[in-house]
């Protein structure tokens, strides 16, 4: 009974789907049998003939009927002329022509990544150290010295001070 | 003057190839045609398609002596433009379809009212077939020439002819299920 109902039931789908593909096979075929325009094959010819003729890029220029160009052999020279003179001026250019010296690299300033800060070029100096402190306070004479003389030669003048100093 | 022997022969060659080409026009214009419609649906561009066909083969027309089957030749150049038309083409809407099924399809003895359902139901039988995948949906549409063999069909599509076979399969069977789904909306 159970394989009875499957049975119909496989063969039900399968007409459904028979039905279904067949739907879209009448209606492909309804289409693939319609006939073509009337004048269409008139039309075509007619734009074939009025296509060029050439396939090549480089075109021969057109010459006389009876002319030169129209023998093989002359196109051929004329042809293998025109290379020998660009492939000899090419040559030649390369020949003399030096090569140029490779660039020097050039160091950029670090730039931010997209969106980021930059530090615009600025550059951390470290602060200068201070004076040493002395331990023992100069005398008046020499601490009263010009400050011009002072600042020309600091070690001297100290010297001078530390014998003043000393008895 | 006297006319150089080359250019008699470049004359007599050319008048070959012209007739060439205008019996391969003459043979296969309409079967070209038909291709290029199943899939564009429309008379203009089909015969746009089939004219740039014919352009392509006039510009290798020195290889013409060295193709076996014209026909297939041809189909396959026509299929490749047509596939490459649908591709860059803008979707166009449905409603469009429908008028142009009713005008194109053949309806004798047809009512008007009996020609825009039938229209209407082409239309959305073409709609699900349009939803296939490409490969199946490709296959389904060349299998309804019937002077194509499958053998022919995997030609036109460089594939095997088994691949031909099992690809129309999965597109029949697909086809049923959304038009069984479709009616079951309804």
């Amino acid at each position: 009974m159970n394989s009875h109902s499957q049975k119909t039931f496989d063969s039900k789908t399968n007409a459904t789907f028979r039905a279904g593909s067949g739907d879209a096979e009448k209606t492909l075929r309804l289409i693939a049998n319609l006939p073509a325009p009337p004048a269409l094959e008139q039309r075509l010819k007619a734009a074939l003939r009025r296509a060029p003729r050439n396939s090549s890029l480089l075109h021969w220029p057109a010459g006389p009927r009876s002319g030169w160009m129209q023998s093989t052999w002359a196109r051929t020279a004329a042809a293998a002329a025109i290379v020998f003179v660009v492939a000899g001026g090419g040559w030649a250019v390369y020949s003399r022509v030096q090569p140029a010296e490779p660039s020097r690299a050039i160091a950029l300033p670090p730039v931010a990544a997209h969106g980021g800060f930059s530090s615009a070029n600025a550059i951390r100096t470290p602060r200068t150290l201070n004076g040493t402190a002395l331990a023992h306070p100069l005398p008046n004479a020499v601490a009263e010295k010009k400050p011009m003389e002072r600042a020309k030669n600091p070690v001297k003048s100290k010297n001078a001070a530390a014998k003043a100093v000393s008895p | 003057m006297e006319i150089a022997p080359s250019a008699v022969e470049d004359e007599a060659r050319q008048q070959v190839e012209e007739e060439a080409l205008d019996a391969l026009v003459g043979q296969y214009a309409s079967t070209l045609y038909r291709v290029a419609f199943s899939i564009l649906r429309n008379p203009s561009d089909a015969e746009d398609a089939v004219q740039e066909a014919f352009l392509r083969v006039l510009r290798h027309r020195d290889t013409l002596g060295q193709i076996r089957d014209h026909r297939v030749w041809l189909i396959r150049i026509v299929w490749n433009i047509v596939l490459d038309r649908k591709r860059r083409a803008k979707t166009r809407p449905e409603t469009d379809d429908v008028a142009e099924l009713a005008r194109v399809l053949p309806a004798d003895g047809l009512s008007a009212e009996q020609r825009a359902a039938a229209a209407q139901h082409h239309a959305h039988v073409l709609s699900c077939v349009d939803r296939l995948p490409a490969k199946e949906r490709e296959v389904m549409v060349l299998s309804a020439f019937e002077e194509m063999t499958s053998v022919e069909i995997a030609s036109v599509l460089g594939i095997t002819e088994s691949s031909v076979r099992s690809r129309l399969f999965r597109a029949r069977n697909l086809m049923a299920d959304l038009l069984q789904h479709a009616r079951s909306l309804r």
